[in-house]
């Protein structure tokens, strides 16, 4: 299998065909790769080099927390990367974005109206979790379509707060 | 010696009381919300006592539950721990009420330091410096405190009279933006402690806030422990500190002088037990007198380290009445100690706190590294209470040894499950200015980010992302074969068995 991953920049064509080897831009080298406590955290031995990273999946891209640096990577393989640049690699910055609780915790206060136009950065939502007032801001410019909490509200984690057009 | 002691406390706090009794042969009796059942203190104490519903208010702070509590469990002593009850007044009051000792200071002593007008005028009383500010007046109109303003001199900052922990703060560069900076303090104090009243102090520029650990006895000895650097903060609150401080250490009279006057500002309001003095220092070395904590710290393992002494049972002995067993030249500090706070927060995402259970966990062990933790791998990590979930402290000859080790130990550390500072701690012990020790309060807010310094590895973050991404589709194929048994475990189980007969 075929992948091609880019950070920073910088694509990387890597391929795995069996468990013990990967070729990285054409260099082959030898691999055991093993997860560790059942998630997220993995240990790979490269060449016999020993490296331990967390790795999760966020938003389309996979957050590596290596040696105490985070990396964003995204991983697409062969069929994806050929679908990509046939559609001209349009990037889809508009649609509908829902702002769901990172935690559970408590609605502080609700600085916007519907309908109301934020930019970037606005805050949305005060939530307060962990003795801690948290902003939680417009990931880009719009319009508040729907607010559906209140202050005063507990919210559970990944309950949808508002939304932007 | 007491036969058993009351911890009004959760978390590593909790834990952290509970070794200093066993090691004194002292019972234990844990409290504990609804949410904490299975918490490390619940497990470790001798006895464990549910005290009602998760919210704060309706556990840790019920004050009728902790006492009906420690009658029933003929406690003797109650030791509060930091945060919740620790500076309440009418908790140490109600104690000694209840004829039931509380390890800390007279009620008297934490109302004189809990108002920090009162504190300031008592202290300034006994000559000790203080910010120049309005304290000493009580509470000022806006309008008053405007025509003061332009006297103490620009910049300005004005702080809550009940506050605490930042909220109700804020700095002031220009004149014209007083006013409205007033109102919104007030709104914030009124919001957070139910009291809007507020004052200006100086606001010292390139400050240092260096706390001195002070012990005393009902005998009417005072001695303090050395001093603890606690500038690196992160809004108002700290984030790392070491014993001792990088400034203060050159300087042995500077520490003489500014421990003389920590016990000084103790003394003024009779205190006993262990306290701590917080000084604001600026590069001239003029110390102000900033505050004074009626409990034990967070960061109270670092003064250990170095001094050898254990603050908490030290505590326990003072509380019973024993003197204290150090004079001030017993203490020497002893090599350099530097404390990380493990919060559950995301560094990667404006540090917003992370809930969810702790899926496993490696501690950091070896020479010199200490660990005070409340959690362990099956531990569910709730929305309710502060994010500290661990302290990692190390310990070594000198501040390079130190941190070198804290290097170390922070990369043996693994939590799975939260997302924690730990990045963030790895950070800054790869930073110039950390390891130069050239830094004041508002170093992490002005001149900190999470990506300096570092040795990149992308393309080994690359390959685990690839081979991360490449596991999760073979087993997305796998998942759909994997069909359940067509026939109960139970008949399973009787035909395998018949089977291998």
């Amino acid at each position: 299998m075929k992948y091609a991953t880019t950070l920073n920049d910088k694509t990387y064509i890597i391929e795995i065909n069996d468990d013990r080897h990967i070729v990285v831009d054409g260099v082959e080298y030898a691999i055991d790769f093993a997860s560790l406590a059942g998630q997220s955290l993995y240990s790979l031995l490269l060449d016999n080099e020993s490296y331990e990273s967390f790795v999760e999946e966020r938003e389309e891209a996979w957050q590596v927390l290596l040696r105490g640096v985070l990396y964003e990577v995204r991983v697409a393989d062969e069929r994806e990367e050929r679908l990509r640049k046939a559609s001209g690699g349009l990037a889809v910055s508009g649609g509908e974005f829902s702002l769901k609780a990172p935690m559970p915790g408590l609605v502080v206060a609700v600085p916007v109206a519907e309908g109301q136009t934020v930019v970037k950065g606005d805050n949305l939502i005060i939530l307060e979790s962990m003795k801690m007032q948290n902003e939680l801001k417009a990931p880009r410019d719009g319009t508040v379509s729907r607010v559906r909490v209140k202050a005063g509200d507990s919210v559970e984690h990944n309950q949808v707060l508002a939304t932007m057009a | 010696m007491f036969k058993k002691v009351l911890i009004a406390n959760r978390g590593e706090i909790a834990v952290r009381i509970i070794r200093a009794c066993r090691e004194l042969g002292i019972a234990t009796v844990a409290v504990y919300s609804e949410v904490d059942r299975n918490a490390l203190h619940v497990r470790y104490a001798d006895e464990a006592y549910s005290i009602g519903p998760a919210p704060s208010r309706e556990s840790y702070l019920r004050i009728d539950k902790i006492l009906d509590v420690a009658r029933k469990t003929e406690s003797d002593a109650i030791h509060p721990g930091y945060g919740f009850l620790a500076e309440r007044e009418e908790f140490a009051a109600a104690c000694e009420e209840a004829g039931i000792a509380y390890i800390g200071p007279k009620p008297s002593a934490i109302a004189a330091m809990g108002d920090k007008a009162v504190a300031r005028a008592t202290v300034t009383k006994a000559g000790v410096p203080v910010v120049p500010g309005t304290e000493a007046e009580g509470s000022l109109r806006d309008e008053e405190i405007i025509a003061i303003a332009p006297q103490i001199g620009f910049p300005v900052l004005i702080k809550a009279t009940a506050g605490g922990g930042g909220k109700g703060m804020r700095e002031v560069i220009r004149p014209e933006d007083l006013s409205g900076a007033l109102a919104a303090a007030r709104r914030e104090a009124e919001a957070a402690f139910g009291d809007g009243n507020v004052y200006l102090e100086k606001l010292v520029t390139g400050a240092r806030h260096i706390e001195f650990q002070i012990l005393a006895d009902t005998h009417g000895n005072v001695i303090h422990l050395g001093e603890r650097e606690c500038s690196l903060q992160r809004r108002h609150q700290k984030v790392l500190e070491e014993s001792p401080s990088p400034f203060v250490d050159p300087h042995p009279e500077l520490r003489a002088r500014m421990g003389e006057v920590a016990c000084k500002a103790a003394a003024a309001v009779d205190y006993v037990n262990a306290g701590t003095i917080e000084f604001l220092v600026d590069k001239e070395q003029s110390f102000y007198f900033l505050e004074m904590n009626t409990r034990l710290q967070v960061e109270h393992p670092v003064t250990e380290a170095v001094t050898g002494v254990d603050i908490v049972k030290e505590q326990i002995r003072i509380a019973r009445g024993r003197k204290l067993r150090y004079t001030q030249e017993d203490v020497s500090l002893n090599g350099w100690a530097v404390e990380c706070r493990i919060n559950a927060e995301d560094p990667y995402n404006n540090f917003l706190p992370s809930t969810g259970q702790i899926k496993s966990t490696i501690l950091p062990t070896g020479p010199g590294v200490r660990v005070d933790t409340g959690v362990y791998a099956g531990f569910e990590v709730s929305p309710y209470y502060d994010s500290l979930i661990s302290k990692l402290i190390c310990w070594g000859e000198g501040r390079g040894e130190a941190i070198l080790r804290m290097r170390r130990a922070l990369e043996e550390y693994r939590i799975v499950g939260v997302k924690t500072t730990i990045p963030f701690h790895q950070t800054i012990m790869n930073s110039h200015r950390f390891i130069a020790g050239h830094f004041d309060t508002r170093f992490i807010e002005e001149r900190f980010e999470m990506d300096e310094d570092r040795e990149l590895r992308p393309e080994i973050a690359a390959i685990l992302a690839t081979l991360v991404a490449h596991r999760e589709s073979q087993m997305a194929a796998q998942i759909v074969q994997r069909g359940e048994r067509d026939t109960s475990n139970w008949k399973w189980v009787g035909r395998y068995e018949r089977m291998h007969r």
